[in-house]
C-alpha cells in the first residue's frame, strides 16, 4: 500500500511530532506502572526510639527524617534501617564503629578488607558496577552510595526507583567528611555515637596540629600512583590530599590543575621536594624505583633518601580512621615531634 | 526445511518460539534465586490478575516485575529496532557493510551522552536521564548533518552519503576524545554508555522507546516495495515509479530515527544491526518483505539471549557477546550459502 505521492512534507513531520506526544505520554502514564514492592518490606519495620530506656525523658524518635544528601537530593527514611547496604568502603567501616554493624547486610568491594568484622559480608557493588538486584533481593531499607560517579548514579536512580532510600555522600574535604560520619550516623539511627565520634576525631586532629604547629613545614610530594607508561600521579589542587598534608604541618606540591593528576616532571623538579612519600606504597614501588627515574637524583627528597611508603588507605578514607591517616602523615613529615599515638584498632 | 513459500513462516514461528523461551528464561534467572513456581504466580498475580494462592516476598515481586521483565523486554525492542535499522541501511546504501552507526550515528550519540555525563544535572524527567535525551538528539542531529553535508558534495549520492559519514563520525569522535579526557571521574560512566548495556532498563525507558520503534518499523515495512526497488538501482527505481530522493530521505529519517530511540535507552551495541539482516538473506532470500519483520525478529531474540548470557556471565558488556554469538554463527551460514550471495 504505497503511500500517496502528493502527500506534503508537514504531514509527515507531524506524524514524527505525534510521534513524540505518543511517546511522552505514554512514559508519563507508565511512571505509574507495576509499582515497587520494597516500600511493604519497609513499613513492617516499626519505628524505634534511638535512646536505650533510661530514667532521662525518652527524646523524639529519629524516624521517619528527611535528609539531604552530599548531591541536594532529599532523603526520606521512613523507620530505622535494619537492613543496609554500604557502597563506600569508609561507610562500611563508619557503620561498624558506630555499632551499627550487625545491621549491614551487604558491602561494596573493600581492598583493604577492613573491619574484619564486615569480611563476611556479601558484595553486592564491585568497580565493575552494582548489582541491583542482590541488593532488592536482601530486602535492603538504606543504602549509602558514594558520589562523584564512585557508584554509578544510574544504579542510584534505579534503586530510588525501586523505593529504597539511597543517601550519597561524597567528601573531598575534611569537615566534608566529619559532617558525612554525622549524616550517616543520623541516617541509621545512630546520631549520638556519630556526633561523640566526629568530636573525637576533632580533638585528635587539633592535637596533631598544635603538635606540628610553628614547625617549619617541608615540600612533600605526595604520589598517589604510576601508570605503565611512565606517568607519575600526584595530587590535584584542591584535593583532600592536600589539606590533610597541610594539617600535618606540610607544604603539598600539586599538580597545578584541579582534574588532572599526572605529575609533570619538570614541574616537580622546580618545586623540589624535600620529602617524597609512596601512597602507592603499599601497591609494589619502592624508594629505589623512585630514585632511579630519570631527572629525580636532582630532587632533595632523593638526595638525602626521604622517600617513605604510607599506607594510602589509611590517609584518604573518609571514614572513622581519618585521624590515623593524619598521624601517618604528620609522623612522616615529622619524626621528632611529639605526636599522640595512633589509636587502637576498630572494635 | 519445506518448500520456498513455507520456509520464512517456519521460520519465523521458530523465532518467536525462541522469543517466548528467552522471556521465560529471562525472568525466571538471575543472580538472586527465585524459585519458578513463584515467578509464574508473580506474573499471572501482576498481568492476569490470577492469583493461585500463592505468597512470595516482596522482594522477588520487585526483582521479577520491575527490574527483570522490563529489562527482558527493552532487550528485544533494542534488537528489533537495531535489526530493521541494518536492514534499510543497507538496502538504502546498497552497503553489506553497512550498519545503523554508518552515518555517524555512534559517534554523535555517544558524544551526546559524554556531554550528558559532564553536566552535572541528575534530574530524570518522566524517566529519562539528560543522558537518555542528549544520546538521542545526537544521533538525530549527527545523521542531519551527514545528510546536508553529503548533498552538498558533487559526488554520486550514495558515495556522497557514506564518506560523509565516516568524515563527520571521526570528527564527532573527536569531540567523545576531548569529553572523555575531561570527564575525570565520570569517564567510567561514558564508557559505559559506550559497551552499551541493560542494567539501567525500566518500564519507562520501554514506554517511551516502544511507540517510536513500533511507528517506524511499521513505516519501513510499508515501504518494502520501496527498498526492494531501491536495491536495483536508482536509474532501475526511477523506472519503476519510485521517487528515488524523495524516499531515500524519508527511509534515512525513520532509519535514523528508530536508532536513536534504541541507542538513547541502550548504548552502543554493535553486531545486531550488521549481521542479522545478512543471516535472514541467506536463509530467506533478499525480498524486503520477508525480510524486514524476520530480521525484526531475528534481532530481538539475538539480543534476548545475549543479554541473558551476559547476565550470567557476570554482567559482562552485552556487545561482547552479540559479537561471540553472532559472529561463528554468520561464519558458518556464509559457509553454506551459495555462491552468488550478493545484498
Amino acid at each position: 500500500m504505497p503511500i500517496p505521492r502528493s502527500t506534503p512534507r508537514a504531514v509527515f513531520g507531524a506524524l514524527l511530532a505525534i510521534l513524540f506526544l505518543v511517546g511522552a505520554c505514554t512514559a508519563s502514564g507508565a511512571s505509574q506502572a507495576p509499582i515497587a514492592a520494597s516500600p511493604v518490606a519497609v513499613a513492617s519495620a516499626t519505628p524505634a526510639p534511638t535512646v536505650a530506656p533510661t530514667a532521662s525523658p525518652t527524646p523524639a524518635p529519629a524516624f521517619p527524617v528527611t535528609l539531604t544528601d552530599d548531591e541536594g537530593t532529599a532523603v526520606t527514611i521512613p523507620a530505622e534501617p535494619k537492613k543496609i547496604v554500604t557502597l563506600t568502603p569508609a561507610a562500611t567501616e563508619l557503620l561498624f564503629k558506630l555499632g551499627a554493624g550487625d545491621r549491614v547486610v551487604a558491602k561494596v568491594e573493600d581492598v583493604a578488607d577492613f573491619p574484619p568484622e564486615a569480611h563476611d559480608l556479601p558484595v553486592v557493588a564491585t568497580f565493575q558496577g552494582v548489582d541491583t538486584e542482590k541488593i532488592v533481593g536482601l530486602g535492603a531499607d538504606l543504602v549509602i552510595a558514594g558520589g562523584n560517579f564512585g557508584t554509578p548514579p544510574d544504579a542510584v536512580a534505579k534503586l530510588r526507583s525501586l523505593g529504597i532510600p539511597v543517601v550519597v555522600v561524597y567528601a573531598p574535604t575534611v569537615d566534608g567528611a566529619l559532617k558525612d560520619i554525622e549524616l550517616i550516623g543520623s541516617a541509621v539511627g545512630t546520631a549520638d555515637a556519630a556526633k561523640d565520634l566526629t568530636a573525637s576525631m576533632r580533638a585528635g586532629m587539633d592535637q596533631v596540629s598544635a603538635a606540628v604547629a610553628g614547625l617549619p613545614a617541608p615540600r612533600v610530594f605526595y604520589e598517589t600512583g604510576t601508570d605503565p607508561s611512565g606517568t607519575v600521579y600526584g595530587i590535584a589542587d584542591a584535593s583532600v590530599y592536600q589539606e590533610l598534608i597541610k594539617l600535618a604541618g606540610g607544604d603539598p606540591i600539586t599538580t597545578g590543575s584541579a582534574q588532572d593528576w599526572a605529575q609533570s616532571t619538570e614541574n616537580l623538579v622546580a618545586a623540589d621536594p624535600q620529602i617524597i612519600l609512596l601512597g602507592d606504597g603499599a601497591y609494589g614501588m619502592t624508594a629505589d624505583a623512585v630514585a632511579a627515574r630519570p631527572g629525580w637524583k636532582s630532587l632533595t627528597a632523593v638526595k638525602d633518601g626521604a622517600i617513605t611508603p604510607v599506607d594510602d588507605i589509611v590517609v584518604t578514607r573518609p571514614g572513622p580512621r581519618l585521624v590515623d591517616g593524619l598521624l601517618v602523615l604528620a609522623k612522616a613529615l615529622h619524626p621528632d615531634a611529639v605526636l599522640p599515638s595512633l589509636a587502637p584498632a576498630a572494635p | 526445511m519445506g518448500t520456498r513459500r513455507q520456509r520464512p513462516i517456519i521460520i519465523g514461528a521458530a523465532i518467536m518460539v525462541a522469543l517466548l523461551v528467552a522471556l521465560v528464561l529471562g525472568v525466571g534467572m538471575g543472580t538472586v534465586g527465585i524459585a519458578p513456581s513463584d515467578t509464574m504466580a508473580i506474573l499471572a498475580h501482576r498481568l492476569l490478575g490470577l492469583d493461585f494462592g500463592a505468597h512470595w516476598s516482596p522482594a522477588a515481586e520487585t526483582i521479577v516485575m520491575d527490574l527483570r521483565l522490563p529489562r527482558v523486554l527493552t532487550t528485544m525492542l533494542v534488537g528489533m529496532a537495531l535489526a530493521v535499522a541494518g536492514v534499510t541501511f543497507q538496502g538504502l546504501l546498497r552497503n553489506p557493510l553497512a550498519d545503523p552507526y554508518v552515518l555517524g550515528t555512534a559517534s554523535g550519540a555517544a558524544l551526546g551522552a559524554a556531554i550528558a555525563v559532564l553536566i552535572p544535572v541528575r534530574s530524570l524527567v518522566l524517566g529519562f536521564g539528560l543522558v537518555n535525551g542528549l544520546a538521542f538528539v545526537g544521533a538525530l542531529a549527527s545523521v542531519v548533518v551527514v545528510y546536508r553535508l553529503a548533498r552538498l558534495s558533487g559526488l554520486a549520492p550514495l558515495t556522497g552519503l557514506l564518506l560523509t559519514g565516516y568524515a563527520v563520525g571521526s570528527l564527532l569522535a573527536a569531540g567523545l576524545a576531548m569529553a572523555m579526557y575531561l570527564s575525570g571521574a565520570g569517564l567510567r560512566q561514558i564508557v559505559g554508555y559506550l559497551l552499551g548495556g541493560f542494567a539501567n532498563a525500566s518500564w519507562e525507558h520501554l514506554a517511551g522507546a516502544l511507540p517510536i520503534v513500533l511507528i517506524t518499523s511499521v513505516l519501513i515495512l510499508l515501504r518494502a516495495r520501496t527498498l526492494d526497488g531501491l536495491l536495483l538501482g536508482e536509474e532501475a527505481a526511477a523506472h519503476l515509479g519510485i521517487d528515488v530522493r524523495r524516499e531515500r530521505r524519508i527511509l534515512l529519517a525513520l532509519a535514523s530515527l528508530v536508532t536513536a530511540a534504541a541507542v538513547a535507552i541502550s548504548g552502543l551495541i554493535g553486531f545486531v544491526g550488521l549481521v542479522v539482516p545478512h543471516v535472514v538473506r541467506l536463509l530467506v532470500g533478499p525480498s524486503t518483505r520477508l525480510v524486514l519483520p524476520l530480521s525484526a525478529l531475528g534481532g530481538a531474540a539475538l539480543l534476548a539471549y545475549a543479554d541473558l548470557a551476559a547476565r550470567l556471565a557476570g554482567d559482562i558488556p552485552v556487545g561482547v557477546v552479540t559479537a561471540l554469538i553472532g559472529a561463528p554463527f554468520f561464519i558458518i551460514v556464509l559457509r553454506r550459502a551459495r555462491a552468488g550471495y550478493e545484498l
